[in-house]
């Protein structure tokens, strides 16, 4: 699915987190928003996501206008930077949970669930950490649940909130496969949010750079680092 | 564990273990072992448990009992349901007059029980503000029937669940919810499924302290209940009354029943929180 | 520098996925509104509408009587007394709970709680077990000129027994929370175990404390079950201001009776106000449980 961004500008009282920036994001790519905290990356990703509403501008999916779509009809699959899983769930119930909050016309039969949530389970490389707990999980087992959570719903794009924030180093170089294998895999519009640019540099086909609200350079790793829009850029990057 | 000799305080550099360990011993047991233990003393040695049950086992005895617990039970539960939507309001809404009410939430907790029973008497007596309405509208009397109990009881347990839902609300990540929205799951369904089991320990907490609370509660109840044996008839009020007649086994033995059943529910309630507790992880 | 031009108000169905519709606020606040009204505000607004029934001459008159001083003079002694000795125990209880590490702790704090359980009926039972004159102690002590029981001591140790955990439980909380460190500090630069306690320690407690003194002075004054039952109620010596509201309400001396409950509301508003002022002010100070 391709994402448009046109003119999406927000406002938090008299601040504006978002001045009026627009996008263009092809179906398939896997895209970094990359700067530095206050950058209004976050908000922009919780846009798309349905979880802030823009003071004006339009969002499109695949063309069609989503703006007015309520973050249930989005159908986004949002990976949040805490991860935000269930705690009283186990892995399995987390992961069904999408599929059982729907309506019961659409709602697949329960063994059909758990074939998916099986599935989900194989695809990030945990199949044996169906019946546990959250609390019993490492942090990078975490992270990988709430993907296959946010897939279970068969999301139309992906969108992910720092998603190797909270982990670290030797965890965080793994699991940067996993999401572009992932993403390969899948061939989700991908969005994530980051602030450190050789996670974006790896990963990303496709960087977007951030700052004060404003979009500083939209461009392919080696584009952005052969030539830097601006000083903001070049200094972020270190280039 | 077996070969390490038994110390009864870990060595620290730390003063005053002697003066303070020495004031907790002390007053621990005068104003409250010692006073327990003659009790059960009493009533398991001196009396015995074949004459305490002999005791209970009258009709109005277990009347006394039954209404003690039932009316408890049925307070607390409003007051879980209602303790934790307000709790919710609290923490969640904006409304003028919020910090009134929330500080107005422990008014039971500090106004005395006389108090609150004479006063809930005298707005739900037949001739009274409400009561007299109740009666016209519904033809039902609230005070010096079980339903007045209720009432009294309701109102002296309506901090506890308010209270210890209040900081777990608080400190709910948003992300959470906002994870179960982004799945397609209606606000409704997010609430139910959610953010109702994130509480449910600590509401649990507040249930059992309104329950402990209510079981034994006299003074706001004694004025309302109509007092009428076998009816409205609370257990407390009948170890008063049994006191009044010098009649001290038969107080201890209602005394020791009254003990051993919160006892009892007390311990359940404990047990499905270690279970819900060790499922949610550390908390 | 481009600003926001709004296109057109946000369409109506959406809201922020962690708040309710606002029609479902409405209706939830109404009702919570509604339910302490009628649970809480009336019965308040009734002590003192049925106080003044007959004016504030005659309301206050019902003050002056013999009984009722004699009640108010002993309803504050008992605080007078109970107050300090339950701050005295808390504060050491307290101190040994959460500065050392021994056996038993976790059996230590249930059985400070364990009054909190237990009903105030059977709390007056124990003494009247104890100190009564059923028992041979307790015959001995009538004999001897001193009885507990149908005295002021009973009343005493039944509204110490209520009042137990009052004190400490605010107090342990928040003296694990600060830890050990500060007071390791002060012994460290040569300060004595007074010294520490009193420059150190008090300092960080005192508005927790304060807390509890307010909670515990306000269910000491308003105690009824467990001193009714080892008061005895003899008129001028052994009655309560609880007490005395139940014995003028039993002889249908309303405005008396509810005189003397609106005064016990006036202490418990002015406990609330002052709770609360703590709650707003120091919260940082407070059990966890308390700040807002």
């Amino acid at each position: 699915m391709n994402i448009e961004i046109e003119e999406i500008c927000k406002d938090f009282g008299t601040t504006a987190a978002l001045q009026p920036v627009s996008l263009s994001i092809p179906a398939g790519s896997l895209v970094a928003l990359l700067g530095p905290s206050g950058s209004g990356k976050t908000t922009l990703l919780r846009i798309l996501g349905g979880l802030e509403f823009p003071s004006a501008g339009r969002v499109l999916f695949d063309g069609a206008d989503a703006t007015g779509l309520t973050v249930q009809e989005r159908r986004a699959g949002f990976v949040f930077q805490s991860y935000a899983l269930f705690r009283h769930m186990s892995v399995f119930d987390n992961i069904a949970y999408g599929l059982r909050a729907r309506p019961r016309k659409t709602r697949p039969a329960a063994a059909e669930i758990a074939r998916r949530v099986t599935r989900l389970l194989d695809l990030i490389k945990l199949p044996d950490i169906g019946g546990r707990y959250p609390s019993q999980l490492s942090g990078g087992q975490r992270q990988r649940v709430a993907l296959a959570r946010a897939l279970a719903i068969e999301p139309r794009m992906l969108l992910l909130d720092e998603p190797f924030g909270a982990l670290d180093a030797k965890v965080r170089k793994e699991l940067r496969q996993g999401l572009r294998d992932i993403h390969d895999t899948t061939g989700l519009t991908t969005i994530f949010v980051t602030h450190d640019q050789d996670e974006a540099m790896e990963l990303a086909d496709l960087i977007v750079v951030m700052s004060m609200g404003r979009i500083e350079q939209i461009g392919r790793p080696a584009e952005i680092r052969a030539r830097p829009a601006s000083d903001f850029v070049r200094q972020f990057l270190d280039l | 564990m077996a070969t390490r000799p038994f110390i009864l305080k870990a060595p620290t550099p730390m003063p005053g273990w002697g003066l303070s360990f020495g004031i907790l011993l002390t007053m621990l047991s005068i104003i409250v072992l010692i006073p327990m233990g003659v009790l059960l003393w009493r009533g398991f040695v001196g009396f015995g448990a074949a004459e305490i049950w002999a005791v209970v086992n009258r009709p109005r005895v277990w009347a006394a009992l039954a209404l003690s617990f039932r009316a408890a039970l049925v307070a607390a539960l409003f007051n879980l349901v209602f303790g934790v939507l307000l709790a919710w309001i609290l923490v969640r809404y904006r409304f003028p007059g919020k910090r009134l009410i929330d500080a107005a939430v422990d008014l039971p907790f500090a106004l005395p029980t006389a108090v609150a029973g004479i006063a809930l008497t005298a707005i739900y007596a037949p001739n009274g503000v409400f009561g007299s309405v109740i009666g016209q509208a519904f033809g039902i009397r609230v005070a010096y029937t079980e339903l007045g109990i209720w009432i009294a009881l309701i109102f002296v347990g309506l901090p506890f669940v308010v209270r210890t839902v209040q900081p777990v609300i608080e400190e709910i990540d948003r992300e959470t919810e906002e994870a179960s929205a982004t799945l397609g799951a209606s606000r409704l369904r997010t609430l139910t499924h959610v953010v109702l089991p994130m509480l449910a320990p600590a509401a649990l907490t507040g249930f059992a302290l309104a329950l402990a609370r209510s079981v034994g509660e006299y003074g706001s109840v004694i004025f309302i209940a109509g007092n009428l044996p076998n009816v409205t008839e609370i257990a407390p009020l009948l170890i008063v009354i049994r006191l009044e007649e010098f009649d001290y086994d038969g107080a201890v033995a209602i005394a020791i029943a009254m003990l051993a059943i919160s006892f009892t529910l007390l311990l359940a309630i404990n047990l499905i929180q270690i279970w819900s507790r060790r499922r949610m992880g550390a908390v | 520098m481009a600003h926001c031009v709004p296109l057109a108000a946000r369409p109506r169905r959406l809201r922020s996925a962690t708040t309710e519709p606002r029609v479902v606020k409405g209706v939830l606040i109404a009702l919570c509104l509604a339910v302490l009204s009628v649970l809480l505000f009336a019965p308040l607004i009734a002590v003192f509408d049925e106080a003044l029934r007959r004016g504030w001459a005659f309301a206050l008159a019902s003050l002056g009587e013999p009984d009722a001083q004699a009640a108010i003079r002993l309803t504050l002694s008992v605080a007078a007394l109970v107050v300090p000795l339950n701050a005295a125990f808390g504060i050491a209880a307290a101190w040994a709970i959460t500065k050392f590490d021994w056996r038993g702790k976790a059996w230590v704090i249930t059985l400070i709680d364990l009054p909190f359980s237990i009903s105030p009926v059977v709390a007056g039972l124990l003494f009247v077990l104890m100190f009564g004159a059923n028992s041979a102690f307790g015959a001995w002590l009538v004999a001897s000129g001193f009885p507990i029981v149908f005295a002021v001591p009973g009343i005493v140790l039944a509204t110490l027994f209520i009042t137990f955990p009052f004190i400490a439980r605010e107090l342990i909380p928040v003296m694990l929370e600060q830890g050990r460190a500060e007071e390791e500090a002060a012994l460290t630069l040569g300060a004595s175990g007074s010294r520490v306690f009193l420059t150190v320690t008090l300092p960080n407690i005192r508005w927790a404390l304060l807390y509890g003194v307010l909670l515990c002075n306000a269910r000491a004054m308003g105690e009824f079950g467990a001193v009714a039952v080892v008061s005895g109620k003899i008129r001028g010596q052994t009655t309560t201001m609880p007490l005395m509201i139940e014995m003028f309400y039993n002889e249908y001396l309303s405005v008396a009776a509810f005189t003397m409950a609106s005064v016990l509301a006036l202490l418990a508003f002015v406990t609330l106000v002052l709770k609360s002022a703590l709650e707003w002010r120091h919260a940082d100070q407070l059990a966890a449980t308390h700040r807002h």
